[in-house]
């Protein structure tokens, strides 16, 4: 009962003969106005760069699609083959085939020599000998 | 003005009472319920409590009030929130397209829609229009003079050339004439131009295929637009091409008149690549021209004594002379003159022996044996050309000798496809089809047994060592196979000037009977270099197909019992006739 007196009071409480309850109901109500403002501004302004993506996308598509057909055209096997002969290119021939596991028979892995160590030679040695040693070393390594 | 009303302002039914003829019941319990609020307002003031009536009217409009706005707040959250998906803003794919794109197994474009440009001219926007129909005219060649001129001289706007590409459209715009428009127009595609233009066939300018592959998947191929998807098709581009370029050679090099290529997947019936030449005729000769095809029948009718038992490999027939049927005399192409096992006719092609083969079968097990391997009927494959077969009238001896080596029925090159597949691939005679795949309520029927696809895969195999077949060996591929050469009936009478020389072949021909295993046939219209019998005309070009498209169909080179992986003789074999027929 006492509740229902503070809230009666509080339901009474004016400020220069209105209720703060009315004022305060329409400060709510201006900012919904407001926020339901914003938020359709928002989605007009979002639907219009929608609008403008998908154009973009059709028109990329079409693009794409005109590209897709002139690569097709340009790809195409006939096409193709009678570039190649004029370059003098031509199937390959069985015997110039050969599959990757073959490769090692074709040409065999070379054994890896053994690392020679090279001497640092005398200073006194002539030039024509070191010369030809410096890239065996290398390929040692 | 008061909210008060006075008691006596109207005439106040009785509660209970519905008015207006509403007789509902929830229609007389609301306003039951409004007049009780009313009677509370009248007990109020009765009671000397004004002030009650006016709060308890304040509180009713405001309940209704507060219970339509909760009602459109429900209604706005639930729109908002819960709204479906695909409702508006999403009707119809981003990239539907009025006809998919139709494109081959691994996804290369055949057929595609692209927006071409209608060419309009407002004569009236026009400053010198001798000077505008010139320019247009130097960067747009194929324009009509006349219609372009006829447009300028009007006095409206009107179309002067539909289907204008983008880039000739860009051509007309860059000259930055006044009143040239453009109007865009959907149209459909083929950016391979001849090639493989028979599977694919065309459309009409409203999008409706007319023939080939875009009439027989029309709804199919609308439908993959609708969901902005291609279309794939069971060809494959690589095959298709060699095979075409394959196929040109041939014709150039024997001077045919046309020529007709399939190859197709044994197992599944997926046709790989089809061909017909010439591309600039209409007639896909593959599907709808009728050819009488000589001895490749006569694997057919091998088959069909090897499966009843009739025959086997050692099974001897008397070739030593002529056969006669009545008056008519029967005799080998090159004469052999001695008694031959039915290996030995096969690969010597002799016209005695599966004649006496046949006749012995009789007509009910011939004619069972050709509608199992459907060569009674058109082949069955989505294509609707697809052209019925040219069947004997009377199936009497002197027919079913005909028959026996592939005169007295003209067939579709696809028949014989579809044929040959069977015979290969276990026995099942499986319909051929464009869809990737393979055709999902495919009807596979037994044909013959099992062993006899094998031994006739083996025999197959033999033709091409050491048959007639020699020059479609391709190193290390497998393939078998068997010629036919027949003569056109020209006036009534078989003209050897007229020939048709065919090849019908498949690799590997080792193997299991369920195997991966293609098919190859290539048939060469009227040839105009002699020989014209199939072992020179068309096995050349089935070897050079076959080693083409190996790496791409995944066939590995292996040697067999005949061959090393690089084609060399394991044991010396000779040709036997040395005439290809």
């Amino acid at each position: 009962m006492r509740a229902l007196g503070t809230l009666k009071r509080v339901f009474d409480w004016k400020v220069r003969g209105v209720r703060w309850v009315e004022i305060i109901g329409l400060m709510l109500v201006g900012a919904m106005i407001f926020s339901v403002y914003l938020a359709k501004a928002a989605a007009a302004s979002e639907s219009a760069r929608i609008a403008r993506l998908e154009r973009q996308i059709t028109e990329n598509g079409q693009r794409v699609r005109l590209l897709r057909a002139e690569a097709a055209r340009l790809e195409q096997p006939g096409r193709l083959e009678a570039l190649s002969r004029m370059a003098g290119l031509g199937p390959v021939d069985v015997r110039r085939q050969a599959s990757e596991a073959s490769l090692p028979e074709l040409a065999p892995i070379p054994e890896p020599s053994p690392a020679v160590i090279v001497a640092p030679t005398p200073p006194a040695a002539p030039p024509a000998a070191q010369t030809p040693a410096a890239p065996a070393a290398e390929v040692a390594q | 003005m008061s909210v008060h009303d006075d008691p006596h302002a109207w005439q106040r039914p009785a509660p209970g009472r519905s008015g207006g003829g509403v007789s509902l019941p929830s229609w007389r319990w609301l306003s039951e319920a409004m007049w009780r609020i009313e009677h509370s307002f009248g007990r109020a003031r009765a009671d000397a409590r004004p002030e009650e009536d006016t709060r308890v009217r304040i509180f009713v409009i405001l309940s209704l009030f507060s219970a339509v706005f909760v009602c459109l707040a429900l209604g706005a959250a639930n729109a908002a929130l819960l709204a479906p998906k695909g409702g508006v803003g999403s009707i119809g794919h981003p990239n539907a397209v009025s006809r998919a794109d139709v494109v081959d197994r691994n996804g290369a474009l055949l057929a595609t829609n692209i927006v071409h440009y209608g060419l309009y001219i407002d004569p009236a926007e026009v400053w010198d229009r001798g000077a505008a129909a010139e320019r247009i005219k130097r960067v747009l060649p194929r324009v009509s003079m006349a219609k372009l001129n006829r447009v300028l001289s009007g006095d409206r706007r009107l179309i002067v050339m539909p289907g204008l590409t983008p880039g000739e459209r860009a051509a007309v715009h860059a000259l930055a004439l006044g009143g040239v428009s453009f109007e865009p127009e959907d149209r459909r595609v083929y950016p391979l131009g001849a090639s493989a233009t028979h599977v694919l066939g065309v459309t009409d300018t409203g999008g409706q295929g007319i023939t080939g592959a875009e009439l027989a998947f029309n709804q199919e191929i609308r439908d993959a637009g609708a969901r902005g998807e291609s279309f794939p098709l069971s060809i494959d581009l690589r095959v298709q091409g060699v095979l075409e370029n394959e196929l040109a050679r041939a014709v150039a090099e024997t001077q045919a008149k046309g020529a007709v290529g399939i190859i197709a997947d044994v197992q599944t019936g997926e046709i790989l690549g089809m061909a017909s030449w010439p591309t600039t005729d209409r007639l896909n000769r593959a599907t709808s021209a009728h050819y009488e095809m000589g001895s490749v029948f006569k694997t057919f009718t091998v088959a069909a004594g090897l499966d009843t038992g009739r025959a086997d490999m050692n099974t001897l027939f008397d070739a030593s002379q002529a056969f006669m049927i009545g008056n008519r005399r029967i005799t080998d192409f090159h004469a052999t003159n001695q008694v031959l096992t039915l290996e030995e006719v096969y690969l010597h092609s002799s016209n005695i022996g599966t004649s006496r083969l046949a006749v012995e079968m009789g007509p009910a097990t011939m004619r069972d044996y050709f509608r199992r391997f459907g060569l009674l009927d058109a082949a069955p494959i989505e294509l609707h050309e697809s052209a019925r077969p040219r069947r004997p009238t009377k199936w009497d001896d002197s027919t079913l000798a005909s028959l026996s080596f592939g005169y007295g029925i003209m067939i579709t090159p696809l028949q014989m496809s579809a044929a040959m597949g069977a015979l290969t691939n276990g026995g099942r005679f499986i319909p051929l089809t464009l869809r990737k795949g393979g055709r999902p309520d495919a009807q596979v029927r037994q044909v013959v047994s099992p062993q006899t696809s094998l031994t006739l895969l083996d025999l197959l195999r033999r033709n091409v060592v050491r048959g007639s077949g020699g020059r479609a060996e391709a190193p290390g591929l497998r393939v078998g196979g068997k010629t036919g050469s027949a003569n056109k009936l020209v006036n009534g009478r078989y003209d050897p000037t007229h020939a048709v020389g065919t090849f019908a072949a498949v690799f590997p021909a080792d193997g299991p009977v369920n195997a991966r295993r293609y098919s190859i046939l290539i048939l060469i219209d009227e040839p105009g270099t002699y020989p014209r019998t199939g072992g020179f005309v068309a096995a050349p070009a089935v070897g050079r197909i076959a080693d083409r498209i190996a790496p791409f169909l995944g066939v590995e080179r292996r040697a067999d019992q005949y061959r090393t992986a690089l084609g060399e003789r394991i044991p010396a074999f000779e040709d036997v006739e040395g005439d290809g027929r």
